[in-house]
């Protein structure tokens, strides 16, 4: 049977499974499975594992439970099940009658409910064993602990497009054992024992451990320092075991390409002699197993000094693209205040602020905070690190609905309130933004004076989005005050994290803010007030305030088009 | 009348091959009711004929028989415009299915690391289909793709699996 016909087969049986195939399809099907062994036992196999699965299902054993969790949970459950035959079998040894009566009660359990059969059935093979309980917190745990491990981390990404079954994954994600698939564009991946790997959409990796991949297509170019000798990229039953080097691995329907650039690389296969390949050389190994000396062609494989230098052209491109669209929005009327932190020869401790027409008198005053780099080396940001660390800012006005957008890197939430922007004080109609410890957006605006009676503030708070891999990344946060519809819509990198709608009384249809500050909050001066810390650990890069309730749309423009 | 000691001894068979059972009746009809009706069957006929049941013959062979004839059965009485196999093919598969079906909780064990390198997208889509019985359609709303784009993915999540299922229970001298 060949390839073309076994994935047709294949893709039939899927929609046979989904109830979906029509009577000729069936018919074709049929024929497919008619046509020779080869065919027959494909089918079977893949209607085995559909049957285990299903019965797994059933059972309530997620796909993510490790073997030796349901070896745990099957053995205990096929315990008591032999312990019963057991001691009934002592109680009835008198009276087979009644014996008969409890066998057949067991059988028909048996009939009656699979999830028995599934539990009782892998247990008696093994009655001596002793499992764990049933499912504890305690698997659970551990089946967690296993899936949250990464082997390696995506440290470049230059033109990438996904394979259609990959989900997209950003520069810092960690990846886990799996497969990983481009196709197209390049991306860089180092494992964790300090190989670094160059791959070359089309190319599809599967990660089985820091040490090893296999490689089913693509090319890629393998760096591997002293620190990670022993680095094994696994193709077909040929392992390339490197021995401390930089070597090329293209592979293809018809065979692999290995080319050594520096060092060498072993070439372990089943049953054969080791073959060791040296700098300069470079050898074709057929689907055959037949190995063929071939022409190097280091060219052919991307290195890091010119994937680095396609990187730099990316984010070229990426900034201009940024800026273009920046300047597009300073002249959007819906503006109150536009930071872009775009100056860069600007050494004074001013934030200007980018409208356009300008208006200096929305300029913010710097104070601690120290200059980074921002999302693009062509352009800066602002690190509050120190409890003091803030930008200070005074905007006149009543508004009604607002929308609050910015690219922060959070290096940590350790304060209890993580600010973004506070205005002093929190007098009526004034809004609070910012972060909470537990990781949730948090949005409020209070809706009487101090000291009045009255409604409390409705105080908006978004799914916990924070986890300490996002540490370091530039993250682009929003939130939707939308006074008309009566809601707050909080937002992480364009996509919306909550929507929630306020009760009637708590909505403030006038808005304003007056002395403010970015990064922190300041209350006015009290001698005796010590103030808790509350300054954003971490840096910002672009604050947009809106006098108006943006859409779903807007927001995620403004995220693609800033998106380092 | 078979004696307790018969008796306990073919209880605890049907149990041990219980699963074994189910993949081979499930594999010849490809329907999951089908498969628990048909099972059931056989059930009731295995115990009917508790008396042919020897002590010292290997219990999986003779189930197999009694399974296939139900299943053959169950064939020629249905319509044809809902069958996946017809009673000739359903025939002709059957060795394989239960040869097949014999290494049934060999593929069970290998199943469980194999499922842990797909990327978690694919486990999850596989988890939707395979294990919750979930119809693409459905699936495809869910997650918000398209059913092809989801289709795509079942079908190499699936080739890599039985891949990666056949790999290992190779090296373990399974098959």
């Amino acid at each position: 049977m060949t390839p073309d016909k076994l994935e047709e087969l294949e893709s039939l049986l899927l929609d046979w499974e989904d109830g979906t195939l029509d009577e000729p399809g069936r018919k074709r099907l049929r024929d497919l499975i008619r046509s020779d062994d080869e065919a027959r036992a494909h089918y079977v196999r893949l209607q085995m594992m559909n049957a285990v699965m299903s019965l797994d299902g059933e059972a309530g054993i997620p796909p993510t439970a490790t073997a030796e969790a349901i070896n745990g949970v099957t053995e205990t459950v096929g315990n008591a099940g032999t312990q019963q035959v057991h001691v009934r079998s002592e109680s009835s040894s008198v009276k087979p009658t009644r014996w008969m009566l409890t066998a057949a009660a067991l059988l028909i359990g048996v009939l009656a409910g699979r999830l028995v059969q599934v539990e009782l059935s892998s247990g008696i093979d093994k009655p001596d064993e002793l499992g764990g309980s049933i499912i504890t917190a305690e698997e659970r745990d551990l089946t967690k602990e296993a899936t949250s491990q990464g082997v390696a981390l995506i440290t470049q990404l230059v033109d990438v497009e996904w394979a259609s079954d990959q989900r997209p994954l950003d520069v810092g994600d960690a990846l886990l054992p799996g497969r990983f698939a481009i196709a197209s564009g390049y991306a860089q991946v180092e494992f964790f024992c300090g190989a670094t790997v160059i791959l070359e959409g089309p190319a599809e990796l599967d990660l089985q451990s820091p040490l090893l991949a296999r490689v089913r297509r693509g090319r890629l170019r393998a760096q591997v320092p002293p620190a990670a000798r022993g680095f094994s990229l696994e193709v077909d039953d040929m392992t390339v075991v490197d021995l401390g080097t930089e070597f090329g691995l293209s592979v293809t329907d018809d065979g692999a390409n290995v080319q050594v650039f520096d060092g060498e690389v072993e070439l372990r296969q089943p049953a054969r002699k080791t073959r060791s390949l040296t700098a300069g050389r470079a050898v074709v190994r057929h689907k055959d197993g037949a190995f063929e000396e071939a022409v190097m062609a280091p060219g052919h494989f991307v290195d890091i000094e010119s994937l680095e230098s396609r990187v730099q052209n990316q984010q070229e491109n990426r900034f201009q693209r940024w800026r273009a669209w920046s300047e597009e929005v300073r002249r959007d009327e819906r503006l109150i205040a536009y930071y872009a932190f775009d100056r860069k020869d600007d050494r004074s401790r001013r934030l200007s602020n980018s409208l356009e027409p300008s208006n200096s008198e929305l300029d913010g005053a710097i104070v601690g905070a120290n200059r980074v780099s921002g999302r693009w080396p062509s352009k800066w940001g602002l690190e509050f690190k120190r409890p003091g660390d803030r930008v200070r800012v005074q905007i006149p006005g009543e508004y009604s609905s607002l929308t609050f957008c910015c690219w922060v890197k959070i290096d940590s939430l350790d304060r209890w309130y993580n600010s973004l922007f506070l205005t002093d004080n929190y007098n009526q109609g004034e809004p609070h933004w910012q972060i909470l410890d537990t990781g949730q957006l948090y949005f409020s605006v209070r809706p009487t004076e101090q000291g009045d009676k009255g409604p409390r503030d409705h105080k908006a708070l978004s799914p916990k989005f924070w986890k300490p891999s996002l540490s370091g990344r530039w993250l682009h946060l929003a939130t939707v005050y939308n006074t008309a519809a009566q809601s707050v819509t909080h937002y992480l990198n364009g996509q919306v994290l909550s929507r929630e709608t306020i009760p009637a009384v708590q909505v403030v249809t006038k808005t304003r803010i007056g002395t403010a500050t970015l990064g922190n909050w300041s209350q006015p001066t009290q001698p005796d007030s010590s103030f808790a810390i509350r300054n954003l650990n971490g840096s910002m890069d672009e604050f947009i305030l809106f006098a108006a309730a943006l859409t779903d749309g807007e927001i995620r423009g403004i995220y693609d088009y800033g998106r380092p | 009348m078979a004696g307790p000691e018969k008796t306990e001894h073919f209880v605890q068979q049907l149990a041990t091959h219980q699963n074994r059972l189910h993949g081979y009746v499930f594999s010849l009809l490809g329907d999951h009711t089908r498969t628990a009706d048909v099972l059931q069957e056989t059930n009731i006929v295995l115990w009917r004929k508790i008396d042919e049941f020897e002590l010292d013959k290997p219990f999986l062979p003779w189930a197999f028989a009694i399974a296939r004839f139900q299943v053959l059965a169950h064939l020629r009485d249905q319509k044809r415009d809902r069958l996946l196999l017809d009673a000739e093919l359903a025939e002709a598969v059957s060795a394989e299915a239960e040869r097949q079906a014999g290494h049934l909780e060999e593929l069970r064990h290998a199943l469980r690391p194999c499922l842990a390198t797909l990327t978690a997208g694919n486990r999850d889509l596989v988890e939707r289909r395979y294990f919750r019985a979930m119809s693409i359609a459905d699936i495809a709303r869910d997650v918000d793709r398209t059913v092809s784009a989801v289709k795509v993915a079942l079908l190499r999540s699936r080739r890599h699996l039985s891949e990666c299922i056949q790999r290992r229970m190779l090296a373990e001298g399974e098959l």
